[in-house]
């Protein structure tokens, strides 16, 4: 291990990559769900997070709301975002191509980023909670507790999406419908309902994703475009509609991204992750992880 | 003679602008097998396509026991009784034979029967039995075409409408293919049958129309056509 001075140091890098990736898993399962089943590259699935983090800051610190259990109130208003997003806009978009659906969530995108600029300033927000210094220590690794927290709620939500992927009729339909929307319909299952479903759960995920930006980083209204990108990154390396590969993705990216700012710097960290989507791209468009499951 | 279970009168249809049917009526009674023959671009999917909600007719009307089948869509055509197997079977290829079995029985009328309707299933298949953990592109074609079969009986249909089901079959899988298909038809459900196959369709069918070109060419008893000289040289490519 040349480029580490310990093993310990090593383990910590590992394990910053490891809980920052998380972040990226859980959008990433959301952009990979909208696109596996629409053909919809939701462009704007960072900036819904950001829009959640900025929930997430007014609720603690105007009414002292925890974040932690800002989560529970920001699923059900995201899902009902993504499910009017749909049955509002892309659902009349996405039967016009693809094009014209990426160009919808480009423009969500930045209509998004300045409602929150002029609404909350473009200033840096970050939220600091009581908890927020603390650390677990074990050994020469400290763990920070909060991005802890963040990471098992972020492996919750995949475990909650691949059950209903998996145990569900309607999470069956979404599966099924993703392969062969007509084959689907022809089954009795609605293409309408179907795609807003997926839509809701995805800009949900984004929800979960956004908690855990605003508990873990200062974020400002144009933050949300680089974390996109990121999963579209997580995406690609997991394959894409597969919750669990979209999951294993941006952990993948975090460790990368962990790893090569600490032996490079900081500035390669983007070159490096970037550099490797676009190896996965051309060698393995299938995803790293080929199909797990779901 | 048996009750009118589905109605075409006068129908036009277009896929993509191109017009595909003319003028076409047909009926199917209740508990027959009816086919519809001809080759390849003769409309016969597009009709199908058409009584399943999937594309609309430019003219004429599709009454299903009566009821006007206009501006409804897919989804509540099946919810009447009407499962469609498509060309080329449309498996879930990624699901599992359970999973695709289970979404067979997605409509809320169904969906009660789940086990019921899974155990008749594998009885009528009892292949797919030892499958149900294998996902649905795992298997063979003519497995594909059971599984494609019992999805949609899955739905409970009155009226079941199969496209080509013969397509790529071995002939002994596609003997109990047919065979499939009468024992179906003897359990009461009306059969609308879609085929190139023409000699084994004609052997099993009450009624057959020949659709050339986007019209009724011919129509009459499957064993009656069998025996018509004309028929033969068109499309047994017998000299008469």
């Amino acid at each position: 291990m040349s480029g580490f001075s310990s093993f310990g140091v090593f383990l910590q890098i590992l394990i910053n990559g490891i809980l920052f990736g998380g972040m990226y898993g859980v959008a990433a399962i959301g952009l990979s769900l909208i696109f596996g089943s629409l053909q919809i590259i939701f462009i704007a699935q960072g900036t819904m997070m950001i829009l959640a983090a900025y929930f997430t800051y007014w609720a603690f610190t105007l009414t002292s709301i925890d974040p932690f259990f800002c989560f529970l109130l920001i699923l059900p208003i995201f899902l009902g975002i993504g499910w009017a997003f749909y049955v509002g806009l892309f659902n009349k978009v996405a039967a016009a191509g693809k094009n014209p659906s990426l160009l919808l969530a480009f423009g969500l995108m930045i209509l998004l980023e300045n409602l929150m600029s002029v609404a909350f300033t473009p200033n840096t927000r970050a939220v600091t909670t009581s908890y927020t210094g603390l650390g677990l220590s074990i050994g020469d690794l400290r763990i920070s507790f909060t991005r802890l927290v963040v990471f098992l709620i972020s492996l919750a939500a995949t475990g909650m999406v691949f059950l209903f992927m998996k145990k569900t009729m309607w999470g069956k339909a979404v599966r099924g419908a993703s392969e062969d929307m007509k084959a689907a319909s022809l089954l009795g299952i609605s293409p309408r309902k179907v795609s807003s479903l997926t839509f809701a759960i995805g800009i949900a995920l984004a929800g979960v994703a956004g908690v855990a930006v605003a508990t873990t980083y200062p974020f400002d209204p144009y933050f949300g475009f680089v974390f996109s990108l990121k999963a579209l990154i997580a995406v690609a390396f997991g394959g894409i509609g597969s919750v669990v590969g979209a999951m294993l993705g941006g952990v993948l990216l975090g460790v990368i991204e962990s790893i090569s700012s600490y032996v490079i710097s900081g500035g390669w960290a983007d070159a490096i992750s970037y550099g490797a989507f676009l190896l996965v791209l051309m060698f393995r468009p299938q995803g790293i992880f080929g199909r797990i499951a779901t | 003679m048996g009750k009118r279970l589905l109605e075409i009168i006068g129908v036009d249809l277009f896929y993509d602008d191109a017009q595909a049917v003319w003028d076409v009526s047909f009926h199917v009674d209740k508990e027959l097998i009816v086919a519809l023959v001809g080759t390849n671009g003769a409309g016969k999917s597009t009709l199908l396509d058409a009584i399943s909600g999937i594309i609309r007719p430019e003219k004429g009307k599709i009454l299903f026991s009566g009821k006007s089948l206009a501006n409804m869509k897919p989804e509540e055509v099946v919810d009447l009784g009407i499962s469609h197997v498509p060309e080329g079977r449309r498996l879930f290829s990624r699901l599992t034979v359970l999973e695709n079995l289970e979404l067979g029985a997605f409509p809320s009328r169904t969906r009660p029967f789940l086990k019921e309707s899974l155990e008749r299933a594998f009885s009528l298949f009892p292949l797919l039995k030892n499958r149900i953990h294998q996902t649905a592109g795992s298997l063979s074609g003519g497995e594909q075409q059971m599984l494609a079969i019992a999805r949609a009986l899955m739905a409970r249909p009155t009226l079941l409408m199969l496209d080509e089901p013969s397509l790529g079959l071995a002939p002994v899988i596609l003997k109990l293919m047919f065979e499939i298909v009468q024992a179906l038809n003897r359990e009461g459900v009306t059969i609308l049958l879609v085929e190139q196959n023409v000699h084994q369709t004609l052997e099993i069918a009450d009624h057959v129309y020949v659709l050339k070109a986007g019209k009724i060419e011919l129509s009459g008893g499957g064993k009656d056509l069998l025996r018509n000289s004309d028929f033969q040289q068109a499309y047994l490519g017998m000299k008469g």
